[in-house]
């Protein structure tokens, strides 16, 4: 199926999601069409995965938070720049409260 | 009719148009639009109702309208489900009723079972006693509105992207005033103003026709704003005939505007749009949306000629024409006593019924009174009388109960009754403020008692609302509403230090006296109290779904289908609200509202599409060799976005003799194959190799310069995602190669592995799939050729082997050449910067004449790959496979120091499961049958045990071949399977099938090197 096709299905299904996400890379605030998401952030690749449990390891392959209210979220600036960055999106509101790069923000000092 | 003499700002009686509804002419004047000027030829019926058969006609004069569905013009111009009230007449129009009122209808002829049919029926007539499939065809060919288009449509439709400041949505007093404060007190913020009409001003000049000042401010308002429109660069743009739609996510508002003139855009020399998709950003939302009059409730109110009082009104002021000589008026506000005047004012037999007890009468209320209009209050109507269209009704005195019970309403009427004689009857229930933008996005109402409808909530960020949908219904507050919230905006942006605010005194939000909800017990328990007229929902059947059990109003309205349907219930939904508050005995306020949700009003698909269709519906790729595909008379197959030669027909060869032929010609002698499309990533960097080792299963880490290996890709869940061949140039560069279709997504997923987890590694990748062209010479006289093309490389099997690639000039073209194999034959990848591709093509086909070379498709490719077993990723894998499940374990290092992607999930017990679906092969009994793909294997209980990825039938075999799923299949070699598939004629068909290796053709892989 042609990626245009899915996209429109998609929106069919889900409605029309209309973000402006600032990139901070490119210092523009642009439309979600040229981005896309790439999951929670934050989970970190196991250092030694031979050593976990399945349960650890299903711990990071499957489970997500899912977190209601502010979130922290990679996504990717698919037809810009092409990096990853870091967003900070109210999952209510779907309002972007926050962008960074890498190495700004990370685990520990992520509110 | 027609009214003598009118005076209108919007009809210009110099200009009669001719049109065709239902196949009849009529004529009306530029400035009509189709449901005025049919009421001027006295058309009474639009179209007959949903579930019922019944006929209707208008109740409203805008979108608002649930009756009066029309599909305008035929063939590619055919638009169906429009409403008569929001098509603006133009010259030739042509329209047909959704299902005609004055045809035969079989809905209406069932008549007397109607009562029988309460909601729900259908479900539990049919569905719960399992005899739906029997009877569905025909009550489906019985439902709907229009029929849908069954022809492309010959119109083009345009995208607009706007970007603005201020977007306020609402062109009438309000929407104008709010426009104006905001040019005029910002140097630089641009409008955007929206209305859904073809002139601004809204309801003002019908409302308050009779307060002359009101014409007055109009011309010297919308004449300011034009003169902001007119000059140079400005910051306003008006769009009028334009319905905003949807608001979604950080104010992003779609507004479908009409072509006004409505002319067949084939008609002129240039084809403009049709209609226009404008997608506006804006910092700040002013709703200025108005509201919609809700009717009253009373027994067979779908009568035709049963309006609501406002759009008599309108029609009447705005369009010069009225549907009866004889108006009853009736409601519960004052909104009746302005259409009073209006009516009396133009000569037309009036009588107003207010529900209301005298007492505490307005100004207007006292206007009506002195001009002589017979007025009764503490008066309802019972009933409509008359057979689809009204005569007349039946009145009875209200009477308010001393004490009323709990929440259920106070008022009883008395048994005397009255009949009234009548050809119009206009009603009003109170307004409903048009929320429904807000909604879209998060926004809620909540019941505001004082005025009797429900609000928009107060604060949200980034938007205001003003006038009628604010409550606030007099035009003189509504302007001050208007500049208060653009004062209030301006503040927002920074454009003033502080709002200037000019308080508004509590009445002006309830500026018609709006009394509460008239739903008295003895009204609501009668049978044909429509609610929903569009479809056909009653008082009865929301007491049947609360006596069902159904508490919530969202429940209630999916059980009776109350607003659904294109009018999305805006006359209907807020008196089913009220009906239900009244059964369940509880406050307006706790049943709440439905969910608004996108679109307001009907949207073309043709406008979604925008100029998106055909060519540029998706973008399309073709090779630097495409024409030379195109000349040879190529079959092309759509892969990714990429058009690949799928067959070479010749000679009016099908595809199976073009394929049989091709494959042929590769095993026996030489072919040739466009490989350019093949996804390719340059990986360079100190780190590449160790990178390539963590992305693929295999080992990478001795891989010489010169040399190719075949990588697995999977994912953390250890499934497989991609495959490929990557070619060492040198230890910090490697060629990768992807699938055709997974180029673009593993690209993306290496470069977040790099960026998001392995900053540390020195890896730069880059896209290099157009950069590159790739022509295969594949077959036993390959490396022949090759020595004819090339002589800077020594092409000796010994010196050149199997899975390496060597630098040289290919007929002077610098060019990396690969052998690898993708057929299991001698096989070379010369690859050239792209725009040699084309030259290299035909140097090869030139060079290959002595051995008959002949150009392959994709469906050639795939016959050969299969003989071979290689898989397709995609084809034989699902995103569910591992590389166990296909039979790679051999593929997978064991002693890689870093612990590469999906790696830790092969070892989860799930994945080992003995019964997962494996790849095998499928050897048919009858080695004449091929299988269909996709076709199921089945146990002998008759369940599914696996499926069929890929089949062909295999010239080189001289039988069909297939690769298959199989539970458990690595372990049933040599046992025979069961095959369900459905053959022409012959019905459903269980074909035997031995269940084999997956490597048909050359098991031992001598041919790899030639037949030297």
């Amino acid at each position: 199926m042609s990626m245009a096709l899915q996209a429109w299905l998609t929106s069919l299904v889900k409605g029309n999601i209309m973000f402006l996400i600032d990139c901070p890379y490119c210092k523009e605030s642009r439309d979600q069409n040229e981005f896309s998401p790439a999951g929670e952030a934050f989970i970190a690749r196991p250092q030694n995965p031979e050593a976990l449990s399945d349960e650890e390891w299903a711990d990071y392959v499957f489970y997500r938070t899912n977190h209601k209210g502010d979130h922290w979220e990679q996504w990717v600036h698919t037809a810009g720049c092409r990096k990853y960055f870091l967003v900070k999106r109210s999952t209510i509101s779907h309002e972007v409260i926050q962008v960074s790069t890498f190495g700004e923000i990370n685990s520990e000092n992520a509110s | 009719m027609r009214i003598d003499n009118h005076k209108s700002n919007f009809i210009d009686y110099s200009q009669p148009l001719s049109f065709i509804f239902n196949n009849k002419s009529y004529k009306g004047y530029q400035g009509d639009s189709l449901a005025s000027a049919l009421i001027a030829n006295n058309v009474r019926f639009f179209a007959r109702s949903f579930k019922y058969g019944r006929k209707r006609g208008l109740m409203g004069a805008g979108v608002e309208e649930p009756n009066a569905l029309v599909s305008l013009e035929i063939g590619g111009r055919y638009t169906p489900n429009m409403k008569a009230t929001e098509v603006i007449l133009y010259d030739g129009l042509s329209a047909v009723s959704s299902s005609n009122p004055n045809s035969f209808d079989f809905r209406a002829m069932i008549k007397p079972l109607h009562r029988f049919m309460p909601a729900g029926f259908y479900y539990k007539t049919f569905i719960k006693q399992k005899v739906w499939s029997l009877v569905e065809d025909s009550l489906r060919s019985l439902s709907g509105f229009s029929k849908a288009p069954s022809e492309v449509d010959e119109d083009v439709y345009d995208h607009v992207f706007q970007h603005t400041e201020i977007l306020v949505v609402g062109g009438g007093v309000s929407g104008i005033t709010a426009a104006l404060e905001i040019l005029n007190h910002s140097k630089t913020a641009r409008v955007i103003l929206v209305d859904e009409r073809e002139n601004l001003g809204g309801e003002l000049l019908s409302e308050f026709s009779t307060d002359e000042s009101s014409f007055v401010w109009h011309e010297d308002n919308v004449n300011k704003l034009l003169k902001f429109n007119n000059e140079e660069n400005s910051r306003l743009k008006i769009l009028t005939y334009a319905t905003a739609y949807a608001w979604y996510d950080h104010n992003y508002i779609e507004v479908l505007q009409t072509h006004a003139s409505g002319q067949s855009t084939q008609r002129e020399s240039v084809q403009s749009a049709r209609k226009v998709l404008h997608k506006i950003r804006a910092k700040e939302v002013i709703l200025a949306t108005g509201a919609h009059e809700r009717p009253m409730l009373f027994e067979t109110n779908d009568l035709a000629n049963i309006m609501l009082s406002q759009s008599v009104r309108r029609y009447l002021e705005e369009f010069g024409v009225i549907s009866g000589r004889k108006v009853i008026l009736y409601g519960n506000n004052d909104s009746i006593y302005s259409t009073a005047v209006s009516l009396n004012n133009n000569s037309i037999n009036c009588q107003v019924i207010d529900v209301r007890a005298p007492g505490g009468e307005s100004e207007i209320v006292l206007k009506a009174k002195d001009s002589g209009i017979d007025i009764l209050q503490g008066y309802a109507i019972r009933k409509a009388n008359g057979t689809s269209s009204i005569k007349g009704v039946e009145i009875s005195k209200v009477e308010l109960q001393p004490k009323p019970p709990h929440w259920q309403s106070q008022w009883r009427l008395t048994k005397d009754l009255q009949t009234l004689e009548c050809d119009l009857l206009a009603t009003s229930g109170g307004f409903n403020p048009v929320v429904h933008l807000d909604c879209h996005c998060g926004g809620k109402t909540y019941f505001d008692e004082y005025s009797q409808s429900f609000l928009p909530q107060k604060n949200r960020k980034n938007r205001k609302v003003c006038g009628a949908v604010n409550s606030v219904g007099f035009w003189r507050d509504a302007i001050l509403d208007a500049k208060n919230k653009a004062q209030q905006s301006l503040e927002s942006m920074g454009e003033v230090k502080k709002a200037s605010i000019q308080p508004l005194n509590k009445e002006c939000s309830n500026y018609y006296k709006v009394d509460r909800f008239f739903t008295p017990i003895e009204i609501l328990n009668k049978p044909k109290v429509f609610i929903d007229m569009q479809n056909d929902v009653t008082t009865l059947d929301v007491a049947l779904a609360i006596r069902e059990g159904y508490q919530s109003i969202e429940h209630i309205k999916r059980y009776t289908a109350m607003g659904f349907g294109t009018d999305q219930g805006k006359t209907g939904n807020i008196n089913g609200i009220a009906v239900a508050a009244e059964f369940l005995d509880v406050p307006m306020s706790e049943v709440g509202t439905t969910t608004f949700r996108p679109a307001y009003t009907g949207v073309d698909f043709g406008a979604m599409a925008g100029r998106e269709v055909g060519d540029f519906f998706d973008p399309q790729r073709y090779t630097t060799i495409h024409d030379s595909h195109v000349e040879s008379g190529a079959e092309f197959e759509l892969v990714g976005q990429w058009y690949r030669p799928w067959f070479y027909p010749k000679d009016g060869e099908d595809i199976h003799q073009a394929v049989n032929r091709e494959c042929k010609s590769v095993r026996n002698s030489l072919g040739m194959m466009d490989a350019s499309t093949l996804g390719k990533i340059d990986v360079q960097g100190k780190d590449a190799r160790e990178f390539l080792s963590r992305v693929y299963t295999n080992a990478w880490m001795k891989l010489a310069p010169g040399s190719c290996r075949y990588g697995l890709m999977c994912n953390e869940k250890g499934m497989i995602i991609d495959d490929g061949v990557s070619a060492c140039i040198n230890d910090h560069h490697f060629i990768m190669t992807t699938t055709t279709g997974g180029a673009a997504s593993v690209y993306s997923t290496l470069e977040m592995w790099l960026q998001t987890e392995w900053s540390d590694l020195d890896v730069h990748l880059n896209s290099v799939t157009d950069q590159f062209s790739t022509v295969a010479v594949v077959g036993p006289n390959a490396r022949k050729l090759m020595e004819i093309l090339c002589q800077d490389v020594d092409f000796n099997k010994e010196s050149f082997k199997f899975m390496q690639w060597r630098p040289g000039r290919v007929c002077g073209v610098n060019a990396r050449i690969m052998r690898i194999s993708f057929s299991g034959e001698l096989a070379y990848e010369i690859n050239v910067e792209a725009n040699y591709g084309r030259f290299i093509w035909d140097q090869v086909a030139l060079a290959g004449k002595p051995w008959k070379i002949t150009p392959y498709g994709t469906e050639s490719m795939h016959v050969l790959r299969a003989e071979k077993g290689y898989i397709i990723v995609g084809q034989d894998t699902d995103g569910s496979m591992t590389p166990m499940d296909v039979n790679m374990n051999w593929i997978l290092a064991k002693d890689k120091p870093f612990s590469y992607i999906g790696r830790r999930s092969f070892s989860i017990a799930a994945l080992n499961s003995s019964d997962r679906l494996q790849l095998v092969g499928l050897l048919t009994k009858d080695a004449q049958v091929v299988l269909p793909e996709g076709a199921h294997i089945i146990s002998n209980q008759g369940i599914s045990i696996g499926y069929v990825t890929s089949s062909y039938y295999s010239s080189a075999l001289g039988r069909s071949i297939a690769l298959a799923q199989l539970k458990g299949g690595l372990s049933m070699m040599s046992e025979t399977v069961l095959v369900k598939i459905v053959q022409e004629k012959q019905g459903l068909k269980e074909i035997p099938c031995e269940v084999s290796g997956s490597v048909f053709y050359d098991v031992k892989g001598e041919k790899v090197d030639g037949n030297e």
